[in-house]
């Protein structure tokens, strides 16, 4: 059978059950005796095997195989869970993760057996066995006891499952008519082996061994539950045929791995008779025949985690049936069709709104904001297309904490919040590495040791936190920890050693300005390189990636209570609303998101405060800029009375900027300046394109504060 | 170094096509495989803090392309726009486009190797690293531009 074709979504499932054996093998760390994670590990690693056997990734089922063992087990508990066995689970994750790469890359698993990981395992059922002489050291042992209740159902019918086949009204038909057109009909249930790996490609050569020579009417569960192996060990078919009945039982027992395969004729009595039974004593019937989950009490497995199964299943089915997959190069073409248009549209708007004769008439009127209307929510929903919860990327950190504790000796938690807030999936891409060094620079330096937290009368275990959130146009993700905090002063001695800065231009540095020697190249401030960090590769990378995204990343930190970093992410890559303001004769364009209010001030109220200009605006103090000094703009000539203030706020700091006009509320589309123009100071975020073809430029106001 | 002079015609060499411009009183040539399109003088948007070299940005049809002035870059006196100013709009790999402004436009010419000489370098004087040739068409000479020497940033 030829499965390249299958390969990516071979790809993304395994990497989708890989993400929740570590999320849930971390639960079960934390309440060992949880039977419903147990189930859902279970689960997952069975699903990880059956996809790889399908694949012909030998090894990698293999190792899913005795990783399934391993919880059979422990679900029977025959084997209690512990840390050595979480240990083990974790580096059996890590080499299916290995293959998988290997996958990725060549199409192919690789040759690594992994045997140590495998014989560890092994040890562990041999362990359990020696315990519970009693239940079966073999794996299989749910296989086991599902046989046991099917041939008790299957006693008095000689194994006859068909015969209890509870038919609906439209299968009864289709065998009606047959029989009335003078067919023969038969019914078949057919058995699988227990340790059967591929239940559903075993029922699938079956059919097409029986479809050699009959018909098959009615499939019983249905074909499509036999596809997604939703059956124990048995399933059912009725037929038609006119070979004889040997030849066709013939075919489906010399299907390997099939156990046997009964049948019988089908009569019309057989047809008749059912119906009136089962409309009076469909209970004990319907239970039995439907599935034995109700009615085996003995192996806590089985009823355990036959409910979870087809619930998972059903509830995923619609979803894979709903979705698209786009290649994100097909959605940035899009992107561009739709900035596009907008800048079209607003050339519409900004020509009706130049009072050309004979333009003025309502209609038109009517049809520009309708147009508007349709080009915002076009715009939207693109974006929203384009946007991915942070999730996929901030879940495999959980299992680095976990990593990071034992290689650090150190304890922490790491607590998450906001994992589905959404971003640009470009940025989302490219926001895991610098997370996971903030992570990792916050275990390593920020958390003290137990001892030295202990002395400081702080809990043993250190927190660290990860919280996402929205913040008008922008996205935050706070890294923050409890620990040790920045020590100021290590670090000035730090720059003064390294030449930075003359001890006397030390004294006068602000808090933040120490802050920001961390992130120069090659500053670490680690005492000794260790695996972690350390290596002077470090927080400059993490801005510089930030930026690249045209975000940034600050630091608050006190000393001994320890530190937050937070990054700042624009919300939409290409297409914002703005302000646009005029200052001179120059047009700007600032980011909605980012503004608080537009105030007039009367010249008289602004005060001065360390000889800069400040408004008290409702008992804040706040700082003004005047627009045209950072931008290099003559004053206009004559002193206003009263100046047009556009208050911006980041986080909980607030800035006035002095415009001289404003102009209006804009959708615009973000350009690149491109890479000749210097732009180091980063107050200009890039260009738009105005409706009358004028170049505006849009500035970055987070770096006004 | 004028020792041989071929004359045209005789042997079919091959031969560059440059865009002859006017800066001031000289002639340059542009290698007509950098040159993108040519447009006239339209607003330049400035972009505050740039190098001081550099005008600004235009909207090259729905593109944002900042332009260059190679006469400040080069040190001479800050351009005068005319009606012949034009743009000339460069594509430079991997950088993108770039407009540099000139005072006229003159023609295309084709120039063969025997044509082009190396320049007489002056390393005191700083404007000479931008010419990597000098042309002759006739009795003109032409200077022309190292356009990856004159496209250069480094302000990082």
């Amino acid at each position: 059978m030829d499965v390249s074709q299958y390969l990516e979504i071979f790809i993304d499932e395994t990497e989708e059950h890989i993400q929740s054996l570590s999320d849930n093998i971390m639960a079960l760390e934390q309440e060992p005796d949880n039977k419903d994670v147990v189930n859902e590990i279970f689960r997952a690693a069975h699903s990880l095997k059956g996809m790889a056997g399908t694949m012909g990734f030998k090894r990698m089922q293999h190792m899913t195989h005795d990783m399934e063992n391993v919880f059979q087990e422990v679900r029977n508990d025959t084997i209690k869970v512990n840390s050595d066995m979480i240990d083990l689970l974790f580096q059996c994750l890590d080499a299916i993760e290995g293959y998988l790469e290997n996958i990725k890359e060549t199409s192919d698993e690789g040759t690594n057996d992994n045997e140590a990981i495998i014989r560890k395992l092994n040890g562990f059922l041999e362990h359990a066995e020696a315990e519970a002489a009693h239940a079966s050291g073999e794996p299989e042992t749910a296989a086991e006891a599902a046989p046991a209740e099917s041939e008790s159902a299957a006693e008095s019918s000689d194994g006859k499952h068909f015969s209890e086949v509870e038919l609906d009204e439209s299968d009864k038909k289709k065998l009606q008519a047959a029989l009335d057109s003078g067919h023969h009909v038969y019914g078949m249930t057919v058995y699988i082996r227990k340790d059967c790996l591929l239940k559903a490609a075993r029922a699938f050569l079956v059919f097409k061994a029986v479809e050699e020579f009959a018909e098959i009417i009615v499939y019983s569960p249905s074909s499509q539950d036999i596809e997604d192996e939703k059956f124990e060990n048995d399933f059912s078919i009725f037929f038609t045929t006119d070979a004889e009945l040997d030849k066709v039982l013939a075919a489906a027992k010399a299907v390997s791995e099939i156990e046997n395969a009964v049948a019988d004729e089908i009569t019309e009595e057989f047809l008749k008779e059912e119906k009136p039974e089962h409309a009076a004593e469909s209970e004990p019937k319907a239970a039995a025949v439907e599935e034995p989950k109700a009615e085996v009490p003995a192996p806590v497995a089985k009823t355990a985690s036959k409910p979870n199964v087809p619930q998972k299943k059903q509830a995923a089915k619609p979803v894979t049936s709903r979705t698209v997959r786009v290649d994100i190069e097909k959605l940035d073409a899009l992107m561009n069709q739709v900035s596009e248009l907008i800048i079209a549209k607003n050339s519409l708007v900004s020509l009706s709104a130049s009072n050309v004769v004979g333009m003025q008439n309502q209609s038109y009127q009517e049809q520009i904001e309708y147009l508007e209307r349709i080009t915002t929510g076009l715009h939207e929903s693109v974006m929203k297309v384009r946007m991915v919860p942070i999730e996929s990327v901030v879940n495999k950190f959980p299992r680095m904490i976990r990593d990071l504790s034992r290689t650090l000796n150190k304890k922490m938690e790491l607590v998450m919040s906001g994992e589905e807030t959404e971003l640009d999936r470009t940025v989302v891409d490219q926001i895991g590495d610098p997370l996971q060094h903030l992570l990792r620079n916050s275990a390593d330096h920020g958390l003290e040791s137990a001892e030295v937290r202990k002395e400081r009368g702080k809990p043993e275990v250190g927190t660290i936190r990860l919280k996402a959130f929205q913040e008008g146009n922008n996205v935050i993700i706070e890294v923050g920890d409890d620990g040790n905090g920045i020590d100021t002063e290590a670090v000035k001695n730090k720059a003064i050693e390294r030449g930075l800065v003359t001890p006397e231009q030390a004294e006068n540095l602000s808090h933040k300005e120490i802050i920001d020697f961390l992130f120069m190249p090659s500053f670490s401030m680690a005492k000794k390189i260790t695996d972690i960090s350390g290596r002077g590769v470090g927080l400059d990378v993490v801005k510089s990636n930030i930026e690249a995204l045209g975000g940034d990343v600050e630091v608050k930190s006190v000393f001994g209570e320890g530190s937050t970093f937070t990054v700042r992410l624009p919300l939409t890559l290409a297409i914002i609303q703005a302000l646009m303001v005029i200052i001179g004769d120059e047009k700007y364009a600032i980011a909605l998101g980012s503004i608080v209010s537009i105030e007039d001030i009367p010249i008289t109220d602004i005060k001065y405060v360390e000889a800069k200009e400040v408004i008290n605006m409702r008992g804040n103090v706040i700082p003004i800029i005047r627009l045209n000094q950072i931008l290099d703009i003559e004053p206009q000539e004559e002193e206003q009375e009263s100046l047009t203030i556009v208050i911006i706020s980041r986080g909980d700091k607030q800035v006035g900027l002095v415009v001289d006009d404003l102009m209006g509320q804009q959708e615009i589309v973000i350009k690149s300046l491109g890479s000749f123009i210097d732009n180091s100071t980063k107050i200009i975020s890039g260009a738009t394109i105005l409706g009358d073809g004028e170049v505006a430029l849009i500035l970055d106001v987070n770096t006004l504060m | 170094m004028a020792a041989y002079v071929q004359v045209n015609g005789d042997v079919t060499e091959e031969k560059k096509q440059f865009i002859a411009v006017k800066l001031s009183s000289e002639i340059y040539g542009i290698d007509i495989g950098y040159v993108d399109t040519i447009v006239r003088m339209q607003k330049i948007t400035r972009v505050p803090k740039a190098q001081s070299y550099f005008k600004g940005v235009i909207n090259l049809r729905g593109e944002i392309v900042p332009v260059m002035s190679i006469r400040l870059k080069m040190g001479f006196e800050d351009d005068v726009f005319t009606n012949s100013s034009r743009i000339i709009i460069l594509k430079i790999e991997e950088k993108g486009k770039l407009g540099v402004i000139v005072d006229e436009v003159r023609e295309v010419v084709n120039l063969g190797a025997s044509e082009i000489d190396k320049p007489s370098h002056d390393a005191k004087e700083n404007k000479h690293s931008y010419i990597n040739g000098i042309g002759k068409n006739g009795d003109d000479l032409i200077s022309l531009f190292d356009i990856n020497a004159m496209t250069e940033e480094n302000f990082k």
